[in-house]
C-alpha cells in the first residue's frame, strides 16, 4: 500500500510538525482541544516529496543547483534566475494523476462533508519552521482542479527567491524544501479577528485583548484599519470596548476576496456580541491553560451558524509580547515618590 | 529674698521634660514657628506622660525620616510649654543634601512597595513581642528592683513604638499622597471626592472588630435578661449593677476575657491617667448600653458589605478610565492607598493605645511600691514625677520624699487644664500664613495628610452657615451633640450628629449610631474621616469654628458632598 500522505486534521497533533508543518500540526492540536476548527485535510511533505520523485522532478532541480555551484551564494542576480528557472519546471510538470485523483478524492470528501459542492476553500503554506517568502494563502478557492492547482503553488512557493535566499544563508540544503499544505473549509466569516491572552504592548496578563472587524479576518491581521477592541478582565471577565469606525472589510468574490467598503449601518456597531466575547475568551483561557502560556489566536465568527458554534479558530500560537519587567511598575513608582518630594 | 528663691527652686521642679521646655528665646530663634498638637495634647498632658511623648514622638518622627531618608524633611523637633506639645518641622537645608537623601530614599521606601503587608507585620509582630515580655512579670509578687526594671524596659518599648510608628506612617502617608497626586492627574479628582473615598473604603480592621465584639456582647446581654439593667445604669455603677444581677457575673466574666484580650487601650488615647478598658471596663460597657439603646442589629456588617460593593464599583470605573499600560502600577498604588487607612486605624490599637496602657500598668505598680514606702500619697501621684524622680526612689521608697514635687507639679498641672494654650506661638513678623506655607513646602507626609489637610472652599450660593472639607460623602440632618472630650461620650444619643474639636480610636463606637460628624480638624486621613467612611456617614472636616458655633441639640443639616453645614434653628 502506498505510503499515506493526505491526513484529516483531527488525525493530527503537535507531534506531527514534521510531517505536515506547523499549521497543520495547530489545527489538529486545536481540534484535540475541542475548539472548533473549520473542518479540511492536510498535506503531508510525503506529498511534495512524492511529486517530486514520481514526475523526476527533484532530481533535476537538484542537478541545476549542482551546475550553479558556489556561484548562486553571491549573486542575487543569478538567485533571481533560479527561482524563476524552478518555478518554470514545477509550472511546466503537472501532478501525476493518481496523486491529483487523491486531492480530488479528499476535496470531494470535504465538499460532502459540509453538505456544499464546489466548496470555497483555503490553501494555505504549512512549514515546519518558519520561512520568508513561503506564507502563500490562497482564499476562497473552489472546484478540485483549482485546488490542486494551488497545492503546486505553495510548493513552487519554495522557490520563490527569498526562500532560496534564506535557505543559502542559513547553509540549509538549497535544492528542496518540503513544506505541507493546508487545505480547509473557507468560514463565511460575519466577522474575524485576533484574540490575544496578554496585553502585548505591557506584557499585562490579568486581561484579554480582542481586537476584530467585519468580514475576514485579513484587514485586522494586515493592520489596514483599525478594528473594534475589547479589553476583557481575566478575573470577573468584565468587558471594555473600545469600538471604531470600520469603514473597511475584506470579502469574498465568487473566486477569492477583495476589500471593500463596509455597509453604513455596520460601520459603527460592534463587530462581536457578547455572548460572542465571553465565547472566545472561555476558549482562549483554556488553551492558554493547556499551553501554560499567552496565546495568540484568530478567530471567525460564521454568518450561517447558531451560536456557540459559530465561533471557530483557525490559528493558535504562542503570543509574542513586551515581557513586564517584574519591577517595572515597582521602579515607576519609586520614581514618582521622590519627584513628590521635588514639587 | 526667702520667696524668690521658693520660686526659683518650682521652676526647677516644673521642668518636666529636662531639655525640652519651651524657651521663647532659643526656640524662635531656632524656629519661627511652632505648632501646638490639638489631637493630642488638650488637655495639657500630665507630667509624666508629656515626658513620655516629647522625648520619644519626637525620637520616632526623626527616627522615621531619617530611615527613609525623606529628602525634604528631617521630622520634627517638639517642646513641652504647660502640659502642651509644641512642634515644628526640621527642613533639610540645602539642595546637594536632598539629592543625596533622594538616592537612599529610593532604596529604603521600596519595601513599602515589594511587600507592605509583610512589612507592617513584621514590626507588629515585633512590638506584640514586646507587650508580651512586658506583661510576663507579676507586678504584685516582683521585688522593687524588678518593678523598676520593667519600668525602664517600658521607656524602651515606647521608645521603639516611636520608631515604628512613624517609619511606617511616613512611608504609607507617602505613597498615599502620590495616590492622591495621580488621582487627580488622570481622573481629575482628590482625597476630598466621594468618589476617592469610595476607592479606598470598605476594609476590615482591629478597631473596627473590636465595636463590632462589643455589639455582639450586647446581644448576648440581652439574651441574659440584663438589658434592663445596663439601660438603666450610669457609668460609675455599671459594673456593680451587672455583677449583682442574675447571670451578670458570668456575663462580666467573659467580658473581661474579652477585655484582656483586646481591652489594652486607654480611655482617652494619649494620656495615662484615666484607667484602661481592663481596669475599668466601665467605658465599653458604656458603648454597649449605647447599642442597646439604638436597638436593632448592627448596620457595620451591612453597612460595610455595602462600602465594599461599592468600592468595587468604584475600582472597576476608575480603572476603566486609566490606560492599559498604566493600570499595573496604578493597580499597586491604589492597593497601598488602601492600606493607608487600615494602618491608620491598627497603628492607634496596636501602637499608641496598647504602649500607653502598658506604661500605666508599669508606672502605678511602681506609684504602689512609692505610695507603699510612704515617698508619695496614692499610687496616682506617679503620673506628677518623671523617671530620675522615680529612680531617685524606687528600689528604698522608705528614704525618699517625693510629695512637695508631686504637690508643686499637681499645682502646675492644674493651672494648665484652666487656660488652654495657644494654637501655634510665632516670631515676631512671622504670620500664620508663613507659618502653613512653610508646613506645605516641606512635603512632609504627615504635615500634609494629618496636620494641615485642605482648606474649605467657600461656596457663597451654598448659602452655609459654615464650611468644610468631605472626609467622608452623604448628606444628613439632625441634632447636633457638641462633645468636648472622651469622658463626655457616654452623653451621645442615637441619631445625633457629633461635633467635636477631632476624635480618636477611643470615640469608635458611637460612630455605629450616630448620623454624621463635623470636625474642627482633620485631614483624609483622620480618625474621624475613616471611621466615619466605613460607617457610610457624612464627615465634614476643617469646619475650624464648629465647636464654637453649634450648640448641643440645635438642628443642623450636613451636606458633606458639598461641604456645607446649615444651622437649621438658630
Amino acid at each position: 500500500m502506498a505510503k499515506k500522505w493526505i491526513y484529516a486534521l483531527e488525525e493530527l497533533g503537535q507531534e506531527h510538525l514534521e510531517l505536515v508543518g506547523k499549521k497543520c500540526a495547530n489545527l489538529g492540536e486545536m481540534t484535540k482541544l475541542g475548539m472548533r476548527v473549520p473542518p479540511g485535510f492536510a498535506i503531508s511533505v510525503d506529498g511534495f516529496e512524492k511529486y517530486m520523485q514520481v514526475t523526476g522532478l527533484g532530481k533535476r532541480i537538484e542537478s541545476y543547483f549542482a551546475s550553479q555551484g558556489d556561484e548562486l551564494k553571491k549573486s542575487i542576480q543569478r538567485q533571481m534566475d533560479a527561482s524563476r528557472v524552478v518555478k518554470d519546471l514545477i509550472a511546466a510538470t503537472p501532478l501525476p494523476e493518481a496523486m491529483a485523483e487523491e486531492i480530488e478524492k479528499n476535496y470531494e470528501a470535504l465538499c460532502r462533508r459540509c453538505g456544499e459542492a464546489e466548496l470555497p476553500v483555503a490553501v494555505r503554506s504549512s512549514g515546519s519552521v518558519s520561512m520568508p517568502g513561503q506564507m502563500e494563502t490562497y482564499l476562497y478557492v473552489r472546484g478540485s482542479s483549482e485546488v490542486t492547482r494551488r497545492v503546486l503553488e505553495v510548493w513552487e512557493s519554495t522557490f520563490n527567491t527569498r526562500a532560496i535566499a534564506f535557505r543559502l544563508e542559513k547553509g540549509m540544503p538549497v535544492d528542496k524544501a518540503p513544506i505541507g499544505v493546508a487545505v480547509i473549509k473557507m468560514v463565511n466569516a460575519k466577522s474575524a479577528g485576533v484574540v490575544l491572552t496578554v496585553v502585548p504592548t505591557n506584557g499585562d496578563e490579568d486581561n484579554v485583548v480582542i481586537e476584530g472587524n467585519w468580514g475576514l479576518g485579513e484587514s485586522v491581521v494586515s493592520g489596514d484599519i483599525t478594528p473594534d477592541n475589547f479589553i476583557v478582565n481575566k478575573a470577573n471577565l468584565d468587558i471594555e470596548r473600545k469600538l471604531s469606525k470600520k469603514t473597511k472589510w475584506v470579502v469574498a468574490t465568487g473566486n477569492g476576496t477583495i476589500k471593500a467598503d463596509v455597509p453604513l449601518h455596520l460601520q459603527e456597531m460592534p463587530c462581536l456580541e457578547d455572548e460572542e466575547i465571553r465565547e472566545l475568551v472561555r476558549i482562549a483561557l483554556n488553551v492558554e491553560k493547556h499551553f501554560g502560556v499567552p496565546q495568540d489566536m484568530e478567530w471567525v465568527v460564521d454568518r450561517d451558524l447558531p451560536f456557540p458554534e459559530n465561533v471557530i479558530w483557525v490559528q493558535a500560537r504562542q503570543a509574542k509580547y513586551i515581557p513586564k519587567r517584574k519591577d517595572a511598575d515597582a521602579d515607576y513608582l519609586v520614581d514618582q515618590m521622590t519627584r513628590l518630594f521635588r514639587r | 529674698m526667702a520667696n524668690v528663691n521658693v520660686q526659683h527652686r518650682a521652676a526647677k521642679l516644673s521642668t518636666a521634660v529636662p531639655g525640652f521646655e519651651f524657651d521663647e528665646e532659643a526656640d524662635l530663634a531656632q524656629s519661627p514657628a511652632w505648632f501646638l498638637d490639638g489631637t493630642h495634647s488638650v488637655p495639657p498632658w500630665t507630667p509624666l506622660f508629656g515626658w513620655f511623648w516629647i522625648n520619644f514622638c519626637r525620637h520616632g518622627m526623626q527616627y522615621g525620616a531619617e530611615m527613609l531618608s525623606l529628602p525634604t524633611v528631617k521630622g520634627w523637633d517638639w517642646r513641652f510649654k504647660n502640659g502642651g506639645g509644641y512642634l515644628t518641622l526640621l527642613l533639610v537645608k540645602t539642595e546637594a543634601e536632598q539629592r543625596q537623601r533622594e538616592q537612599r530614599f529610593r532604596v529604603a521606601i521600596r519595601p513599602f512597595i515589594d511587600d507592605y503587608d509583610g512589612l507592617w507585620r513584621s514590626q507588629l509582630d515585633e512590638m506584640l513581642g514586646l507587650y508580651q515580655g512586658l506583661k510576663k512579670l507579676d507586678l504584685d509578687k516582683a521585688s522593687n528592683i524588678e518593678v523598676l526594671d520593667n519600668f525602664e524596659q517600658t521607656i524602651n518599648v515606647c521608645r521603639r513604638m516611636w520608631e515604628v510608628h512613624m517609619y511606617m506612617m511616613y512611608g504609607t502617608y507617602t505613597a498615599y499622597i502620590l495616590f492622591e497626586n495621580m488621582c487627580r492627574e488622570l481622573l481629575g479628582i482628590d482625597d476630598t471626592h466621594p468618589l476617592f473615598h469610595k476607592l479606598i473604603t470598605g476594609f476590615d480592621n482591629k478597631v473596627l472588630q473590636v465595636d463590632k465584639t462589643i455589639w455582639e456582647f450586647s446581644q448576648k446581654a440581652s439574651k441574659l435578661g440584663l438589658a434592663e439593667v445596663i439601660l438603666h445604669s450610669e457609668p460609675k455603677d455599671i459594673v456593680a449593677k451587672i455583677e449583682a444581677a442574675p447571670n451578670g457575673h458570668a456575663f462580666m466574666e467573659s467580658f473581661r476575657a474579652f477585655l484582656n484580650e483586646d481591652g489594652w487601650r486607654m480611655q482617652r488615647m494619649s494620656e495615662m491617667n484615666l484607667p484602661t478598658w481592663i481596669e475599668d471596663p466601665a467605658p465599653p460597657l458604656i458603648n454597649l448600653k449605647q447599642f442597646l439603646v439604638k436597638g436593632g442589629g448592627f448596620n457595620l456588617e451591612a453597612e460595610r458589605e455595602k462600602v465594599s460593593k461599592e468600592r468595587e464599583a468604584a475600582e472597576k470605573e476608575v480603572l476603566a478610565k486609566v490606560a492599559p499600560e498604566q493600570r499595573g502600577w496604578f493597580t499597586t498604588l491604589l492597593r497601598l492607598a488602601q492600606k493607608s487607612g487600615v494602618f491608620s486605624e491598627e497603628h492607634d490599637h496596636y501602637l499608641d493605645l496598647y504602649t500607653h496602657a502598658m506604661m500605666r500598668r508599669s508606672a502605678l505598680a511602681l506609684g504602689r511600691r512609692l505610695a507603699g514606702g510612704g515617698a508619695i500619697d496614692s499610687a496616682e501621684d506617679i503620673f506628677f514625677i518623671i523617671p530620675d524622680e522615680i529612680r531617685k526612689a524606687a528600689i528604698n521608697p522608705d528614704q525618699f520624699n517625693l510629695r512637695p514635687i508631686v504637690a508643686t507639679r499637681r499645682a502646675q498641672w492644674q493651672e494648665w487644664c484652666k487656660t488652654p494654650n495657644p494654637p501655634v506661638i510665632l516670631k515676631e513678623g512671622f504670620d500664620m500664613d508663613q507659618a502653613m506655607g512653610v508646613l506645605v513646602k516641606s512635603n512632609d507626609p504627615i504635615a500634609l495628610k494629618v496636620v494641615v489637610g485642605s482648606m474649605p472652599v467657600v461656596r457663597p450660593e451654598l448659602k452655609a452657615d459654615l464650611h468644610g472639607t468631605c472626609g467622608s460623602p452623604g448628606v444628613t440632618e439632625g441634632l447636633a451633640r457638641v462633645i468636648m472630650s472622651e469622658d463626655q461620650l457616654a452623653d451621645v444619643q442615637p441619631g445625633e450628629i457629633l461635633i467635636a474639636a477631632t476624635t480618636s480610636p477611643s470615640w469608635t463606637p458611637v460612630f455605629s449610631f450616630i448620623k454624621g460628624v463635623v470636625v474642627d480638624r482633620g485631614a483624609s486621613l483622620s480618625h474621624a474621616a475613616i471611621v466615619g467612611r466605613e460607617y457610610g456617614i457624612p464627615v465634614l472636616m476643617n469646619v475650624f469654628v464648629g465647636t464654637q458655633q453649634i450648640r448641643t441639640g440645635q438642628r443642623i443639616r450636613l451636606d458633606a458632598n458639598m461641604g456645607a453645614l446649615y444651622i437649621l434653628d438658630k
